[in-house]
């Protein structure tokens, strides 16, 4: 049996790698050979930690303020989205109350308008605004409120003003039809001087055809023009409108053009007067 | 073999040997006045360990030229004299490879003694050539129970990389 067991273990390799090594140790144990390659490496080294670190701290001072961006970015739209929501509380509760402040001033018109009578504010539904602007019909809905019922013929108003009469009745919706359609008659009076002002399909304007009576008049332009409260449906007195332009259309007619005060294109809500 | 491979040998043995100026520099007597007049006793050789596990887990890849470059690496990274850990690796390289096989039937105890026994004479050498004021027989018992403390966890550690690596 050997010694040892058989490997391939070629010891002159061993050998020299080790007397290789004993030399080197030798130089540089006892006159520093390689002191300088020592120093340069250990300089190297040092220079590397240096650099990591300087690398190392940049790249933390990048990810702390990033984080610091990032956490403001943050802050301000919390803080926007406050702000905004503020903002739009303040809107709808100024809105709110202009809304009643609108609804309260029309009910108050209202029962001036007729004369302590009993009225009904009403929200709009839909407006033909193509049909308002150019075309002769002019008629807008109103919701009506459900187990109410309203009758037809009876005077819509806003502001201090009337701007039409209910005339028809659908489901839950009310047809107003306003001053300016022009299948729509009002007797109004102006100056001393009945007429009827006809819609002209024109937004917020009337005409009236008188004969040359009114010449006897001193009906001018401004002049104001009231209802007459003949037709039965409007109480009588109430200021619709003003002259707007008077013209001659022969030497017996005259055509007397009225600016109606009412607009319904400013309001949401309308007023019904249901008695009078 | 791959270069990969030595790259993670030679990666292992680093910081093996990092390790070991971690605790050089950890010095525990400027923490216990008491231990102060004491003689530094605590000298581990982790990375010599590590060594000693690769050349014998795996002989026939490391050979003496291997030895003697990662010898050569580990003297300019760590500062020390040029040759010196050549000299100990060469030389444990080639007692290992010749014995490589009767190491396989040895116990983890006779490993034990062998290693630390090795160890404990790298690190005498050590002192005798770079600090010989320094040396004392109570360092080397000293070195030699840490480092046979080490061997067993370095050896399951080395060889749980091992298997899942190379």
């Amino acid at each position: 049996m050997a010694r040892t067991t058989p490997t391939h273990t070629p010891a002159p390799k061993y050998i020299l790698a080790c007397l290789i090594s004993m030399a080197l140790l030798f130089s540089d144990v006892s006159y520093q050979a390689f002191s300088p390659l020592r120093s340069s490496v250990q300089a190297i080294g040092i220079y590397s930690q240096l650099f990591l670190e300087t690398i190392t701290s940049r790249l933390l001072e990048f990810t702390n303020a990033y984080e610091d961006q990032k956490t403001l970015t943050r802050l301000n739209n919390q803080l926007r989205d406050e702000l905004q929501e503020i903002d739009n509380k303040l809107f709808l509760q100024e809105q709110s109350q202009l809304m009643s402040k609108s609804m309260i001033d029309l009910q108050d018109h209202l029962q001036v308008l007729g004369n302590q009578g009993e009225g009904k504010v009403l929200k709009i539904a839909s407006f033909g605004l193509q049909d308002y602007l150019c075309c002769s019909q002019h008629i807008l809905h109103l919701h009506s409120p459900p187990q109410f019922d309203i009758a037809i013929n009876l005077p819509v108003a806003v502001d201090q003003t009337f701007i039409g009469q209910t005339s028809k009745k659908h489901l839950n919706l009310i047809e107003v039809i306003l001053f300016s359609d022009t299948s729509h008659i009002l007797p109004v009076k102006i100056q001393g001087l009945h007429c009827n002002a006809q819609g002209t399909g024109k937004p917020r304007l009337a005409r009236c055809i008188v004969s040359e009576e009114f010449k006897r008049t001193d009906i001018q332009e401004s002049s104001l023009v009231m209802t007459s409260g003949l037709g039965g449906v409007f109480p009588k007195g109430v200021i619709i409108g003003r002259v707007l332009s008077i013209h001659e259309i022969s030497t017996k007619e005259f055509k007397i053009d009225i600016a109606l005060s009412g607009n319904p294109l400013d309001h949401n809500y309308f007023g019904i007067l249901l008695s009078s | 073999m791959k270069f990969q491979t030595h790259l993670f040998i030679f990666a292992s043995i680093f910081l093996g040997f990092w390790l070991d100026s971690v605790i050089a520099e950890f010095n525990i007597r400027t923490y216990i006045s008491a231990l102060e007049n004491l003689p530094y006793l605590l000298e581990t050789s982790i990375g010599f360990l590590i060594l000693c596990y690769w050349i014998y887990a795996i002989p026939e890849k490391i050979q003496s030229s291997t030895a003697f470059f990662y010898g050569l690496l580990v003297d300019l990274c760590f500062g020390s004299a040029i040759g010196f850990n050549m000299l100990f690796f060469s030389g444990i390289s080639y007692v290992i490879h010749v014995y490589v096989f009767r190491f396989r039937i040895f116990s983890y105890l006779q490993l034990i003694i062998f290693f630390a026994g090795s160890s404990m004479f790298y690190v005498a050498c050590k002192y005798l050539i770079f600090s010989p004021e320094n040396y004392s027989y109570l360092l080397l018992f000293c070195s030699f129970l840490m480092n046979g403390l080490l061997w067993l966890p370095i050896y399951f550690c080395m060889r749980s990389l091992r298997r899942g690596f190379l």
